[in-house]
């Protein structure tokens, strides 16, 4: 309904002035589903070619798999990996938005082709590791693409399937090992099968009678040698609808047709058993249906000779099925060979999806990820990098309250595409033209409105990459050669630098690996910090869940002085986080709470902290516990169950050495001082609104239950 | 009169209609009519199924899940205690969700079977925002193409599916969901008198004082309605004393900091005999304020009175959603049938009624306390003599059909609705059918109802038992050739092998590497990487496990395998592996965790009876299924 709107308000804008080059600006965007994956493909490796950079967008079908894998202020970098990791791990991608972008200086425009994948992890070859085809669904996430028209139908009878590079090497691997030994019979189990025991009367009949009629057909075989007569006399046979003569690689062969799986290994069973020239041979034929032969062969050489010709066949055969499973991974393949400037808009988790998915088994630290994710996409550029951290753009932004959520961002810095009226803002001479191409249709205003499809999203993200650009003075006319782009010297500041985390606002370099906060920041909450002391905090759960915060503060107020605490978080409402002022303090407070739990005397029941630790289930430990709790793959609702599937056998963590980060140089961090404290970040979210829609492009789902709330 | 013989005529018609085809011996071609229901259809479709449970015998339900076991070992294996398949069915039931729930209330009477089935289509949706029924789920994509190629749209279960909550969310929700009504019923406990402090008495005549004021100027506003300038006044007056409305009812909201005050005002008011009292809950469960209504009248009050309570069954009809369906069998106390009784009431009740206990016992008797008779069609087949059990409904169906000589008819009455109907969730009309047939194969007299020959396979929880006695006899009647029963102690897991062993080529490289293996002993492979062994001798098992944890001591075939990586466990190790939740792709790296963790205590309860599972060569996993 919506995009019928925008259709005709658009309609009717264009019909009076009279354009000479195109009338209709809506048209559907390019969905690419298995059954035009094929011709697209070809299409689309051309644009990708021919493109100065190439946007994309997915979407997925959550982001958290649980509500404490949200990002927190106070996660250090290698936690908010962790929590990607884990996202990357669980949800599967279900839409992939690609949109190459390409230049035209005749035109004085950027050509864009908008297409959107429909992709769904659909088993395509056996023997594959099981797990990969199981995929979480956050619940929300599943309501919020439904509310946005997303066709589940479509993405799961008719979504592209793919391998990963791992995938693909495993079962190529696994394809060698089948293939390895020389033994001919090796592709039937034929040893198995001679294993087996004749004892039920149905099956002795059977194989006798069998025995009988293959005996006769090969007694007329050898006595006329005649193929045409033969057909002719087997007619005849009752069972000879079953058992048609064919020719075989030159052999002739009986071609066995409806037989139970159960006859057909007793068959086999009689051939290698009594027929010393004859052989069972299984194969696909040309309609990939599967054939059971018994054929004849001359000598001992010829049969070995044959059956090896087979084995090569069908070993073929599984080699190109595993290459024809590889499905949408080609496009993935195609955009890392070209080595284009990928463009994405908050792209970090976007990026470990695709690596997750198309690529392999995440690395399990940050640095070692990015270090990998360099070799197939040397160049990345964030939007909503480029968007917070150039003084330009942030000014022009800052009208609308520093709102970049791509959707927003997109109606701000290009209103001449986001939306039909002709913008009257003086800086026209900055606005860069877009031109849309959807097979053979083109339009210079283009907009199908459609958020939250990648495919438009994609779209989206290219546009406000290039007006960006446009705003950086990056002149288009001075790049012939498209491979240039990444090394234009004004977006050099950018290529290559993700949110981490945009919560956090934690960039990461992938080239280095390093991750710093964002330089220029402009959050209003920045000015009210608070130190964030990795190594003074204690994460506490397992408590009485009717204890409130300021009673947990006030419990540990009285037992190590009323400074002692600087700062509680909750995480759920079955852990805390305590940040103590003084570093001695976490350990001081772990021995303490070992010694209490031990004693029953009525020191330790009148103790402050008894409170905290009443019923029993109370746990403790340092940040480094935290770490190992959010790197284990279990993910269970309640913090307090996570950390007791993980397996935690302690109750009170015994204090080794803390290891050293060495991938986290700022260890400890700044970070808004009143509204954590005591909160969940989702509240802190949802009360004030500054950032609320900032959420939009990475928790969708989030974001959008918060503001329904 | 007429309009009964009408509807006999009609069910006659419609018998016809389903039985007709039957004659033809072809299942897939007979017309299934299933009842779909979705979110706008829900209402109706409570109402009909109300009546429909109530007169009928019997109630067989079938889900339609979003997977079943994420690795080959993980689904329940022939050689599975009943603690083990639970295990593994709380472990689905916890992870997976399920889209379609077909119920159908049937009953047979003598050769007929009348049924109506229904199937709701269910979604998890978060109608409430609360993280509720569920934050996540987990699907496998073969499962929803199997769906997609049944037709299923996805599009309209997820928008327009019914949510439910579990019986347990529904008391953790009622708190949270912070709505300002009907907690009124919980007020009348009075307060010891003794204990009314002085500060207590002036809140109380303070309050006093307050309601009788805002009464006064209710009730004065309303016998001067025409007077202008009082209108006015009196307007203000409210406004003063806070009034504000609660539908055409006037209400004061008293703020409340503590449950004492809570009660000192509700005593106060008990001097007013026409006001109302609401609690209104706060953030955290406890009472906010409390919400004084105004009634004209006495009749007035009744009937707000029962306002409010058609309001709260309102409202938590909309809480439970499908759960309702689930409530309305549990009152009616009729039979349930199922197929895989484990695996569907492990879903049943961690979505419906309540988190999964530890142990299959506790699971047992929650479950038997909502449905006191529960019959698993599965295990009817066997206590009819069925060889072995049947995983597949398809094949006992196909297997009950030679068996079964008498005639059923299938009727679905006429008037069960032209409307909505379609295809989905036609396998529980199935199960309907196949139960009928099996009752009247194992009790041919019983006419209707539950007959005592039936009610005693009731409730049987074991997937593989045919009967409760049968776990302390060493062997009972269903035994085939096929199937031998094997004390649990006989078994012994092995892995470490490398790629690409058989079950075959396992048996010859042990026959040769031990005297062990000088008995009968079998060889089967529970996943790729890890066998299972059994050993016919009984001590034998144990004998082989000693020296495998000596290191092959003395024995220089073994002392190979062991420095080949091989390794051996006991039965006991496999059962911690599913006790603890050791779900690892391949069972030999869980069986190696759970090793690993348990040093100390290996096999201290060794004072256990016995158990006993059964032995079947053909079920267990061939290697080459795989």
């Amino acid at each position: 309904m919506k995009r019928l709107c925008i259709f005709i308000r658009a309609f009717r804008k264009t019909l009076p002035s009279t354009r000479h080059f195109c009338t209709a600006s809506s048209f559907a965007i390019k969905n690419v589903t298995r059954s035009n994956f094929e011709p697209t493909l070809v299409e689309l490796r051309r644009h990708v070619r021919d493109a100065d950079f190439v946007a994309v967008d997915l979407e997925m079908t959550g982001v958290t798999s649980a509500p404490w894998r949200e990002c927190f202020g106070f996660d250090r970098s290698d936690i908010q990996y962790l929590k990607v990791k884990d996202s990357a791990d669980k949800f599967a991608v279900v839409q992939f938005g690609v949109c190459p972008f390409r230049w035209d200086p005749h035109k004085q425009s950027f050509i864009a082709h908008p297409h959107n994948f429909y992709i769904f992890p659909r088993q395509e070859i056996k023997g594959d590791d099981d797990s990969l085809y199981e995929f979480h669904c956050q619940t929300t996430s599943i309501d919020f693409l439904a509310r946005y028209q997303f066709d589940f139908n479509t993405c799961i009878r008719d979504g592209i399937s793919y391998l990963s590079r791992n995938q693909e090497e495993e079962a190529l691997r696994r394809l060698n090992e089948r293939y390895k030994d020389d033994l001919p019979d090796s592709l039937t189990s034929v040893r198995e099968v001679l294993d087996m025991k004749l004892d039920r009367v149905a099956d002795i009949l059977f194989t006798e009678r069998l025995k009988n009629n293959i005996a006769e057909w090969l007694d007329r075989l050898l006595r006329e040698g005649n193929s045409g007569r033969l057909e002719t006399e087997n007619r005849s046979k009752a069972s000879s609808q079953k058992m048609k003569t064919i020719f075989f690689k030159m052999h002739p062969a009986i071609d066995l047709s409806g037989f139970t799986l159960h006859q057909l290994r007793l068959i086999q069973l009689i051939v290698k058993k009594h027929f010393k020239d004859l052989v069972f041979v299984s194969v696909t034929n040309e309609a990939s249906c599967q054939q059971h032969l018994i054929v004849y062969t001359e000598s001992r050489s010829d049969q070995d000779l044959l059956l090896r010709e087979v084995k090569d066949c069908i070993r073929k055969e599984s080699e190109m099925k595993i290459k024809g499973a590889i499905g949408f991974r080609q496009v993935i393949d195609l955009l890392s060979s070209e080595k284009k400037l990928i463009v994405g808009h908050n792209s970090f988790l976007d990026v470990a999806h695709v690596y997750r998915k198309f690529i392999g088994p995440l690395p399990s630290t940050a640095k070692n990820f990015v270090a990998a994710v360099q070799k197939y996409f040397p160049f990345i550029i964030d939007t909503k990098v480029m968007l917070n951290t150039n003084s330009v753009l942030e000014t022009l932004l800052k009208r609308s309250s520093r709102n970049t959520s791509l959707s927003k961002a997109f109606a701000l810095l290009c209103p001449q595409i986001a939306s039909v009226e002709k913008p009257s803002g003086s800086d026209d001479k900055y606005l860069v033209k877009v031109e849309v191409q959807v097979d053979d249709k083109r339009s210079q205003n283009w907009n199908s409105g459609a958020k939250h499809e990648a495919g438009y999203d994609a779209f989206m993200t290219g546009c406000v990459f290039a007006q960006a650009c446009s705003y950086l003075c990056v002149d288009f006319n001075c790049h012939p050669p498209s491979s240039s782009w990444p090394h234009n010297e004004k977006l050099q500041g950018y290529v290559n630098h993700l949110y981490l985390s945009w919560i956090n606002g934690d960039i990461i370099d992938l080239r280095s690996g390093n991750c710093k906060p964002e330089l220029t920041s402009s959050r209003n909450w920045k000015n009210r910090c608070a130190q964030i002391l990795y190594q003074n905090m204690v994460v506490l759960w397992g408590f009485p869940s009717k204890l409130k915060a300021s009673e947990i503060r006030e419990c540990f107020s009285k037992a190590f002085g009323s400074t002692s605490v600087s700062m509680i978080y909750y995480l759920d409402k079955t852990a805390v986080f305590i940040q103590f002022s003084k570093e001695e303090l976490v350990s001081e407070f772990l021995v303490l709470k070992k010694t209490l739990e031990r004693s029953n005397d009525p020191i330790s029941v009148i103790h402050p902290l008894s409170k905290v630790l009443e019923g029993g289930q109370t746990c403790a430990g340092n940040y480094e516990a935290y770490k190992s709790i959010c790197s284990s793959s279990i993910s269970k609702v309640f913090f307090a169950d996570q950390a007791d599937a993980v397996g935690i056998q302690w109750k009170t963590q015994s204090l080794g050495p803390v290891p050293e980060d060495e991938m986290v140089p700022n260890k400890n961090k700044v970070l808004p001082d009143s509204p954590y404290q005591t909160e969940n970040v989702e509240e802190v979210l949802s009360n004030g609104n500054n950032y609320r829609d900032e959420l939009d492009s990475f928790f969708p789902a989030q974001a959008a239950q918060l503001r329904s709330r | 009169m007429w309009q009964r013989r009408l509807l006999s005529t009609n069910i006659h018609k419609a018998s016809f209609e389903a039985s007709a085809p039957l004659q033809n011996r072809n299942l897939k071609n007979r017309k299934w009519a299933v009842k779909q229901v979705k979110k706008s259809n829900f209402v109706e479709a409570l109402d009909e199924i109300k009546t429909h449970i109530a007169n009928s015998d019997f109630v067989a339900v079938s889900l339609q899940k979003t997977g079943a076991f994420s690795s080959p070992w993980q689904k329940v294996l022939p050689f599975d205690t009943a603690d083990i398949a639970y295990f593994k069915a709380k472990y689905a039931a916890e992870r997976f969700q399920m889209f379609q729930f077909a119920v159908c209330p049937f009953s047979v009477k003598s050769s007929k079977l009348i049924a109506y089935p229904y199937n709701f289509h269910l979604f998890p949706r978060d109608e409430l925002k609360i993280g509720m029924p569920s934050y996540s789920f987990l699907c496998q994509s073969s499962y929803l193409t199997a769906m997609a190629r049944e037709g299923f749209d996805f599009n309209a279960c997820i928008n327009d599916g019914i949510s439910y909550l579990s019986r347990a969310q529904e008391s953790a929700a009622k708190d949270r969901t912070g709505n300002p009504l009907l907690k009124y019923k919980e007020i009348h406990s009075p307060l010891p008198k003794s204990a009314n402090s002085v500060a207590d008495s002036m809140f109380v005549e303070r309050i006093k004082s307050r309601i009788r004021n805002w009464i006064s100027a209710c009730q004065d506003s309303e016998k001067k309605t025409d007077a202008n300038a009082d209108a006015l006044i009196n307007s203000l007056r409210k406004i003063v004393s806070g009034s504000e409305m609660f539908g055409l009812r006037s209400s004061l909201t008293v703020d409340v900091c503590s449950d004492r005050q809570v009660q000192l005002v509700l005593e106060s008011l008990n001097n007013f005999t026409s006001v109302v009292p609401l609690l209104v809950p706060g953030k955290e469960g406890n009472t906010q304020a409390v919400r004084v209504v105004l009634t004209t009248s006495e009749e007035d009050k009744v009937a707000f009175e029962k306002e409010l309570q058609l309001k709260e069954e309102e409202h938590n009809k909309r809480i439970r959603g499908f759960r309702e369906v689930i409530d309305l069998i549990s009152t009616s106390q009729k039979p349930v049938v199922a197929h895989n009784l484990i695996n569907e009431f492990t879903f049943l009740h961690s979505k419906f009624l309540a988190p999964l206990p530890s142990t299959i016992n506790e699971f047992r008797t929650s479950l038997c306390s909502i449905f006191p008779y529960i019959f698993d069609v599965n295990h009817l087949m066997m206590a009819i003599g069925s060889q072995r059990k049947l995983n597949k409904l398809s094949a006992a169906i196909s297997q009950m059909k030679r068996r079964f000589t008498g005639q059923l008819n299938v009727e679905i009455p006429e008037t069960f609705g032209p409307s909505d109907i379609g295809g989905h969730g036609r396998s529980v009309l199935r199960i309907c059918e196949l139960f009928a047939k099996l009752s009247l194969t194992l009790s041919p007299d019983a006419a209707d109802t539950a007959p005592p020959t039936l009610m005693s396979e009731a409730n049987i929880f074991n997937p593989h038992l045919s009967s409760p006695s049968d776990l302390l006899d060493e062997d009972v009647g269903i035994s085939t050739k096929d199937t031998r029963r094997i004390n649990i102690s006989d078994l012994v897991f092995l892995w470490g092998f490398g790629e690409g062993m058989s079950a075959r080529k396992l048996k010859n490289l042990l026959s040769s590497a031990h005297e062990a293996f000088s008995g009968e002993f079998d060889v089967r492979m529970a996943d790729t990487n890890c066998a299972v062994v059994v050993f016919w001798n009984p001590g034998f098992a144990e004998r082989f496990l000693e020296i495998m944890n000596s290191g092959g001591m003395n024995h220089e075939p073994l002392k190979d395998l062991i420095s080949e990586g091989v390794r051996a466990a006991s039965y006991r190790t496999y059962q911690r592996v599913c006790e603890q939740g050791l779900w690892e792709a391949d069972l030999a790296d869980a069986l190696d965790k759970a090793l690993e963790g348990t040093v100390d205590h290996v096999e201290a309860n060794s004072e256990q009876e016995p158990l006993h599972v059964s032995w079947n060569s053909d079920e267990l996993i061939n290697l080459d299924d795989l």
